[in-house]
């Protein structure tokens, strides 16, 4: 349970996905800009996520059992680019709401970072945290702090980015360079959580 | 008709470096910038690795562009980068591990790097085979010339050293400058902040302004440029979702 | 379904099929040459590690630990049991850290090499640096961190504003003196 916990607090805060480990960066810029569209991307980047992992993680232990290990990268993406298109399929077909609201955010998805990166990571993490017995659940609660850190950062970065709309920017900076000094102070601010996990000794 | 050729070689290959460079004028390719720009070794290094992955899947697609089915084409293009990242990545486990060390994550990480989609999509799938090599040639060193840069500022700022791990990556003696020994005698320490996250974001912003800066001062007006250029999936999102946003 | 279109759906699937098909061949060749450099490079560099943190040993010999991991018992020249060296690892700000500990017949650490590290640059990874490991060598019981100068020879000064990671290296090294107890406890 306390692992649980950990997980979530390093994917959200101390390790930031986006702030931190600089994954999903794409998005983080370009559809900011709005609170709305920075939910929607975040929502539907989550849902991604966690399907993803889901269905990748049982696939790995298919490819490390016949010695295919080699072949996780152009599996993971290629399971990645069909899972998205599947789930908007089925998603404009049955759940009609749900496609109007996330719909527009799925192709770009397929090119997102951070889905492929959770991936990786969760494979990764299986010898990393072997000691704590990482498996199938922790793997996607790592998915889902992944996402959630994600869209904290957004949804974040969409409130700074509102205040930056009627600031008087010099003229140098105008556009993509101030976002990005933006972002290096919220970046710093993430900078303050370091040391919490350990702190309230959740990786015992 | 070769002159005028080999003049269209020169653009192809000479845009990537600022008019169009990925990094500063496109924003592509923008995770593995922050993330492995720390140093200038490091920084290189994942520059070469994904100019190789670049200029082989340029090659690759555009020698298969009239194979690949149109409406597949997505799959198709991920599958044949998705291969060259994969043995760019056991080369350089096999023969250069420290560089593997210190990438990690992000070089299996170069199949969803954006530049090289984007390149098949707006560039190899419809340019004959030499053109997009040297395409992919010009946006490569775009891209290491950029995180060279990046890595430089960042590195001698935020560790006081230039060039350090230089001796694990290429095996030479040479082990790199470094500075922190005098800064320390006057009473000075590097500004770590500069190889944190939040210095990625800084030193990023103020090179995207300079980038822009000389390139509009050579006269070659961003108009020339849609926002989305180069973005692999601006077909889906029809310049809905940031096309505005990332007009500077 | 018109007849074009089921044409077209298999004239698609086939050529991507052919065209993962290649691919996967052409990794399977990559990965059948380069595994075995891998394999060797990984094997030379932990020699060479253990070489490094236990200079007096001439050969290795493998032994099961308690934990079913694998130490290594150093032998001189003469034959002679002269160390022991341990692989062992700690989870640390960025992640899981793995090092190599060293110990002479005594139990005094002779040599300590990270391994593997994820940490942040210029803090965390400063632990790398000579400066730091160099407070390990020489001490000879439970080490302890703390955040001044160290006075004690079993004492370790955490690098600045990296105290998690220095904990996580002092944690992996006690973990190996474990080993060094558990080994020669048993040979006693």
């Amino acid at each position: 349970m306390k692992f649980f916990i950990a997980l979530l607090v390093m994917g959200i805060l101390t390790q930031n996905f986006t702030l931190a480990k600089f994954l999903g960066i794409c998005p983080f810029l370009g559809v900011s800009k709005k609170l709305n569209t920075a939910v929607g991307m975040s929502a539907a980047v989550i849902f991604v996520m966690l399907i993803a992992t889901a269905v990748t993680y049982p696939l790995n232990i298919l490819l490390e059992n016949n010695g295919l290990a080699y072949l996780q990268t152009i599996v993971f993406i290629l399971v990645i680019a069909a899972l998205v298109q599947m789930v908007e399929i089925v998603l404009k077909k049955y759940v009609k709401s749900l496609y109007k609201a996330l719909g527009i955010y799925l192709p770009l998805i397929t090119t997102n970072c951070a889905v492929l990166g959770v991936v990786i990571l969760n494979i990764d993490y299986i010898g990393d945290y072997a000691a704590f017995g990482f498996g199938f659940g922790h793997a996607m609660m790592n998915a889902f702090a992944a996402g959630a850190g994600f869209m904290l950062a957004m949804v974040l970065f969409a409130g700074v980015r509102s205040r930056l709309e009627g600031a008087d920017v010099p003229k140098f900076l105008e556009g993509l360079p101030i976002t990005l000094i933006a972002a290096a102070i919220v970046s710093m601010s993430f900078l303050g959580f370091s040391g919490l996990v350990e702190g309230l000794g959740l990786l015992g | 008709m070769s002159e005028k050729k080999k003049y269209n070689l020169k653009n192809e290959l000479t845009k990537g470096f600022l008019r169009e460079n990925p990094v500063l004028r496109l924003v592509l390719g923008t995770c593995p910038t922050l993330a492995t720009s720390t140093s200038v070794v490091n920084g290189v290094g994942m520059g070469i690795a994904a100019t190789i992955v670049l200029i082989c899947s340029n090659i690759a697609i555009s020698a298969l562009r009239k194979v690949i089915p149109s409406k597949a084409r997505i799959p198709a293009y991920i599958v044949v980068i998705a291969s060259f990242v994969t043995m760019v990545q056991m080369l350089v486990k096999a023969f250069v591990p420290a560089l593997d060390e210190s990438l990690g994550v992000f070089l299996p990480l170069i199949v969803v790097n954006c530049i090289i989609l984007g390149r098949a999509e707006a560039f190899a799938g419809k340019s004959p085979v030499l053109v997009s090599a040297v395409d992919g040639l010009g946006m490569g060193i775009g891209f290491t010339a950029a995180l060279f840069c990046m890595g430089t500022v960042r590195e001698i700022l935020g560790a006081g050293t230039f060039l350090s791990g230089i001796d694990a990556m290429i095996g030479c003696s040479f082990k790199g400058f470094d500075f922190t020994g005098g800064l320390a005698k006057i009473g000075l320490a590097p500004m770590t902040l500069f190889i944190l996250p939040a210095g990625g974001f800084f030193v990023f912003g103020l090179l995207m302004a300079a980038a822009n800066r000389l390139a509009e001062g050579k006269g070659l007006k961003k108009a020339g440029l849609s926002p989305c250029a180069g973005c692999p999936r601006a077909d889906a999102c029809a310049n809905k979702l940031c096309g505005e946003e990332k007009d500077v | 379904m018109k007849k074009k279109d089921v044409r077209e759906i298999i004239t698609t699937a086939v050529s991507l099929f052919l065209i993962c098909a290649v691919a996967a061949g052409l990794l399977a060749v990559v990965n059948h040459v380069t595994a075995p450099v891998t394999a060797q490079n990984r094997q030379a560099s932990e020699n060479a590690a253990r070489a490094e943190v236990l200079p007096a040993a001439q050969t290795f010999t493998e032994t099961t630990l308690s934990d079913g991991s694998t130490g290594y018992v150093g032998t001189d020249e003469t034959g002679a049991v002269c160390g022991y060296v341990f692989t062992t690892s700690a989870s640390s700000y960025g992640g899981k850290l793995e090092l190599m500990t060293g110990f002479d017949k005594n139990g005094v650490v002779t040599g300590i090499k990270i391994l593997s590290i994820e940490d942040t640059p210029g803090l965390g990874m400063n632990a790398k640096k000579e400066d730091f490991l160099r407070q390990y060598i020489g001490s000879d019981g439970v080490l302890s961190v703390i955040k001044n100068a160290a006075a004690d020879k079993n004492e370790i000064a955490a690098i600045t504003s990296a105290t998690i990671t220095s904990k996580a290296v002092t944690s992996a090294v006690n973990t190996a003196r474990g080993f060094y107890d558990e080994l020669t406890g048993e040979a006693a």
